[in-house]
Order: structure tokens, then sequence, then C-alpha cells
């Protein structure tokens, strides 16, 4: 755990000095611009919860990513359940209208049905035809941008709008928000702390956590391969589901726009991979990755750079904490060697040293 | 008659990307190299493209800055994934988000616009009139007036093909790809050999994207590539990476896409008939899986008897 904390930091680190040789070689004044990023996602009331806000939905695609991946479930359809969710909620919270006490509760629940449904289709041609997930859900992904891309242009289309989008939802189905801090970020947490309780104390979990390090190990283990498989899916589709719909019923839009929350799918798979599915080092880089996100805005009004730019500054982050996160587990296991090769090598001059004697 | 000559060129049209992307790809795939970043390749290509063509006014100047812009993101891809050791899953999704990224924001950097940026400045890739087959009716409508990529992508698939298994590089790759322990043993340095085989991946997606930017059309948008190098990855498992199979497949895909932009005059809605190619992905998957299930199957079965 120390050594992942201190691989992360050097990777970061890293990362930020080719971000500042970036700015530099474009004439952006570079240190004023990351101080403009930290003050605008970290030092004020507004600007934390904004931050935080926007962690919300990042957390949740990480968790749907790194459950998946750390279960050796290649799911990367999280765009597409993402979408999937949002547009269940959207057409929910059009169509329905009840007090928010059970409105807020039944548009979750719809919301984690849908995504573990269209999640589920991937795990039932894996599971029925063999088919390999990994490209279903990239394939789903595309069929879920242009479903919904339909359905906001076509049938749900609000025509007073002159770029595709629904009407708002109805009030009831909006999220609380306690002065600038979503209730969505709150919904995050809890489902951040069961999920750390599935995954580490829960029987499912430890088998799920054996099927992502060592299939065989795990089947001939006894663990049933198939149905874990489907609960990994089905609840990795659910939470990528949940994140679209925080993005209807919380924020403030409320209505499903076109090309909503186009990066968090891909954003998500990024936290995971980056902290090495492990579900607090997740929510520790959605919240990074979100401070980023918000306060490039502030950075772009400042010092002019576009914020663009942090999209650039995050694959490099993953880059470079991956990358030495490896070549600190190579150096950690040369050193090991070099160490018991010494000491192999020392014993065997002693007993020189001994017959020579 | 029309339509279907129509229906054929943009067949033609939307193989050729696809084609490229997957003829690179199956490079890496000989050599067991994960490689899921055509996509961020073919973007950083087109993007590269359009800017060698826009500032230098020369389409033969954007065709080597796109062919450039693919092989500096394979240099990437080299660095972490061969000699850094970095997962090669997480450098192909990084390096796409890069591409994404990094493509977006020297859009806005540059060209100070969001979304596309188009000029007439962008000089496209030229079209070629077969001199003889062009006088004949039908035949010189489908064969001819292509962007000159289309029939270079034709002869680079047969090529490729000779390359992988007629030469001494293609029996090293395809051994580095089988156990590259053993090559190195016998004094082949692998890492040298899967190096060359991203670069190759590198350039023959980024001249995917050059296709895409000056040929397809003569613009950048965001995110241009939208999942063709996605598909290029599963036609390259579909085909078990056989470069005249990738052509047959290629072609298929472009027909659906095409199928899907002819349709769009009908009733069908144009955001359903977009889905067609991915939804032909997932019936082509059904069918590869189906042929290769009951082989696998078998020893199982006389197991249990």
């Amino acid at each position: 755990m120390k050594k992942q904390i201190i691989t992360s930091l050097i990777g970061i680190l890293i990362a930020f000095l080719i971000g500042l040789i970036i700015l530099k070689l474009q004439n952006y004044p570079a240190l004023e611009s990351y101080k403009q990023l930290l003050n605008y996602s970290l030092f004020s009331r507004f600007s934390l919860f904004s931050t935080l806000n926007k962690a919300a939905p990042l957390i949740l695609t990480g968790l749907s990513a790194a459950i998946a991946f750390g279960s050796g479930a290649v799911n990367l359809g999280q765009v597409g359940q993402f979408l999937i969710g949002a547009i269940s909620v959207t057409v929910a919270g059009l169509f329905l209208n009840l007090p928010p006490v059970i409105m807020l509760p039944t548009l979750i629940l719809i919301a984690l049905l849908a995504g573990a449904l269209y999640a589920g289709i991937a795990a039932f041609l894996k599971l029925k035809f063999g088919m390999d997930e990994f490209i279903t859900t990239l394939m789903l992904n595309f069929i879920a941008q242009f479903f919904t891309l339909y359905l906001i242009t076509g049938p749900l289309l609000d025509k007073k709008m002159f770029s595709p989008m629904t009407e708002a939802i109805n009030r009831s189905a909006w999220f609380p928000n306690f002065s600038g801090l979503d209730f969505s970020f709150i919904l995050a947490l809890i489902i951040l702390v069961v999920i750390y309780f599935i995954w580490n104390h829960t029987k499912m979990g430890y088998e799920w956590k054996v099927m992502g390090q060592n299939d065989l190990f795990a089947r001939t283990g006894g663990v049933k391969i198939n149905s874990n498989y489907l609960k990994v899916m089905l609840l990795s589709g659910a939470l990528a589901s949940l994140a679209g719909a925080m993005l209807i019923m919380g924020g403030v839009q409320h209505r499903f726009l076109k090309g909503i929350g186009a990066n968090y799918g891909w954003d998500g798979v990024m936290v995971a991979v980056v902290a090495n599915n492990g579900v607090i080092g997740t929510g520790l880089y959605a919240l990074f990755f979100a401070m980023l996100q918000t306060g490039a805005m502030g950075m772009e009004l400042e010092t002019s750079v576009p914020l663009e730019f942090v999209l650039v500054l995050q694959a490099i982050t993953v880059l470079f904490v991956v990358a030495s996160r490896e070549s600190a587990h190579l150096l950690f296991n040369r050193l090991k060697m070099y160490f018991k090769l010494r000491g192999i090598k020392s014993k065997e001059e002693g007993q020189a040293d001994e017959t020579t004697n | 008659m029309k339509l279907l000559i129509e229906l054929i060129r943009s067949t033609m049209l939307a193989a050729t990307p696809i084609l490229l992307a997957s003829l690179g790809g199956t490079y890496t795939y000989y050599a067991n190299i994960f490689n899921i970043a055509m996509e961020g390749m073919m973007l950083i290509g087109a993007f590269f493209a359009v800017l060698g063509s826009y500032l230098s006014g020369s389409w033969l100047i954007g065709l080597l800055a796109g062919v450039g812009g693919g092989l500096l993101a394979a240099l990437i891809f080299v660095f972490f994934a061969v000699y850094m050791k970095t997962d090669e899953f997480v450098t192909g999704i990084a390096l796409n988000m890069f591409a994404l990224g990094g493509t977006t924001y020297l859009l806005r950097q540059i060209f100070s616009v969001k979304g596309a940026f188009t000029s007439s400045k962008i000089i496209g890739i030229p079209s070629w009139e077969i001199p003889i087959i062009d006088q004949i009716p039908v035949l010189g409508k489908l064969l001819s007036g292509y962007p000159f990529i289309v029939y270079l992508a034709l002869l680079l698939a047969i090529l490729v093909e000779i390359h992988i298994y007629k030469t001494k590089f293609g029996l090293r790759l395809r051994a580095t790809g089988e156990d590259d322990q053993t090559v190195d043993s016998v004094g082949i340095n692998s890492d040298q050999i899967k190096s060359i085989s991203i670069i190759l991946s590198g350039v023959l997606s980024g001249l995917g994207g050059v296709f895409l930017s000056l040929g397809y059309v003569t613009l950048f948008a965001e995110n241009m590539s939208n999942g063709r190098g996605w598909i290029a990855l599963a036609v390259i498992i579909l085909t078990r990476g056989r470069p005249l199979g990738l052509l047959m497949m290629s072609l298929l895909f472009g027909f659906f896409d095409g199928l899907g932009l002819t349709l769009q005059g009908t009733m069908i809605p144009s955001q359903i008939t977009q889905m067609v190619p991915y939804l032909a992905t997932l019936v082509a998957l059904y069918f590869y899986s189906k042929e290769k299930r009951p082989k696998e199957e078998k020893p199982n079965e006389s197991l249990a008897v």
C-alpha cells in the first residue's frame, strides 16, 4: 500500500512536469496555470463542492471498471451503460410523477436495472455463445450512442430547443442539493462503502478477486465461474448506469442533452486502471481527475489555456503512474535478486575461505 | 443500377480506413501484443494530416505529416509497453485518451475551433482516374476515380500478406508472437521485433487516419475515427489476422457502412442506420464464436463420458 502511494506520487509528479514543459513551450504562464487549476477546484466551498459533484459519477464508472477488471471480466461498455442509465431515468422522469420519497428510489432502481440488463446482453452473449465481452461491450457502446441520439432527436425531442435534447424531467426526480453539494456525491460515497465491503469482506468478493488473479485456480477451487461472471457484469453495468442517472437527476440541467457525459465512461476505465482496480484507490483517483477537470475551467478563464489540456494531463498521468508502478516492481525484484545472489556469492566465498584455511 | 454503383463505391470508401488500421494491427497481433491503440493512432494521423495539408498547401506533406503522427503515437506505445513494461492494455487505453484529448486540445490551440475544423486551404488526396477502364461505362464508375489511398490499401493488403508469411522478418515476427523468450535465446532481439511491429501498426493506422481526414472528407472533427479502430480490432480477431481475410472482412463492414448511408434516404432514421456496422460486427462475432466453440468443447465432452 505504501509502495503504491509512493509510485503514484512519483508518476503524478512526472506527468505534471511534462505538462509544465508543454505549457512553457506554448508560452503559457505554466506555474500560474497550475495554481489556478488548484484554486478553482479546491480552495473555496463552491469550487470544492463542484469537484465533489463532478467526482460522483466518476467514482461509479471507475468502480464499474475496477470491479469488472479485478474479476477478469473486460467490461469496456461503461460508455453505453452510462447512456442507457441516463436515458432510462430521463424517460421515467418525464412520464412518472410521484412524491420524491418514492420517486427517487424508484428511478435509482430503474437505472440500476437498465444498466444491469444492458451489460447483461454482453454477459449473455459470452455465456451462451462464447462471444468476447471485450468486443461486444464496445459495439454496444456505439449502439447505445446512436440509440439515445435517435430518441432525443426523434420521439423525445424538446422542439423548443435548437440542439437535440429532451425536456427537463419532473421536479420530483431531482436530487436534493445541500447548499452546493449534490446528493449524487453522498450516494456515490455510500455505494463506494458498499462495494468496499462486498469486495473485501464477503465470500463473493473473495471469489471475484480470485477469478481476476487466476481463473484456473478459481475453477479448481470450486468457484462457480459462470454465475459469478454474470453477477460481476450485472453489477458493473448497474454502477455505470447509475452514474449516467446522476447526470440527469443531479446537477442543474435535468435533461438529456446530445453528447452528455461524453468522457465519464472512458475516464472511469482510466481511473480503474491507474488505481490498479483497488476500491479506495479508484475513489481517490476519481476525486483527483474530477479536481483536474473542474479546475480546468478556471484555468482557461484565468490563463486562457484550453481546458482540454487536462485531458492530455490525465492520459499522461495514467501512463506514468502505471509505468512507475511496474518499473518499481521490476526494480524491487531485481534488487531482491541482486542481494540474494550476493548472499550466495559471499556464502561461497566464505566456504572457499574455510577450505583454504 | 445507379443505387448499386453508389453502394459499391461507398463500400470501397468506408472499407479503406478499417482495412488500413487492421493491416497495421495485424502486425502487433502476430507479435502477440495486445494493441488497442489503433483508434488513437488513426485520430492522431487524421489530425496531423489536416495540419500538414493546411499549413503547406500540399496533400503530400499532409500525408507525410499524418503518417508521422501515427509513427509518433507508435513510439509512445513502444516506449511504455516494450521498454517500461507497462501493461499493453493500459498503454492502449491511455494512448487512445491521449489522442482524443490531445487532438481536441490542439484543435483549439492551433485552429481556435471546437468540434470540427474545415477550410478551403486543406488540400485533399487526389483521385485516380484509371486510363482505359475509365472509358468503360459501368466498370469505369465502379473501379476508377477513388482517392489513390484506396488503391494503395488494396496493394498493401497483398504486400502485408507476403511480408508476414514469406519473409524472414515475418517468420521472426510470428516466432516472437509464439514465444519471445525462445526468440531471444537464438540471438534475435524480440523487443526490437515487437517495436517494429508496433511502429508498422502506427504507420498504417496513421495512413488510415490520413484517408479519413483528407480522402473520405477534407476536414478534421473531434473524435472523427469514431470507433473504426475498434472495428479494425474486431476484424483482426475475426479473421485471425490473415491480411487477405482482413481485406474481405473490411469490405464486408464497408458494405454495411455504405448500406447504412444508402438507407438514410428511406423511412428509417439515420441514427438507426448508423448502427448497422456495429450490429454487423456483433453478428460476425456470433458466427465466429459458433464456429470456434464446438472444437473447444469436444475434449470436455469426452472427459465427461
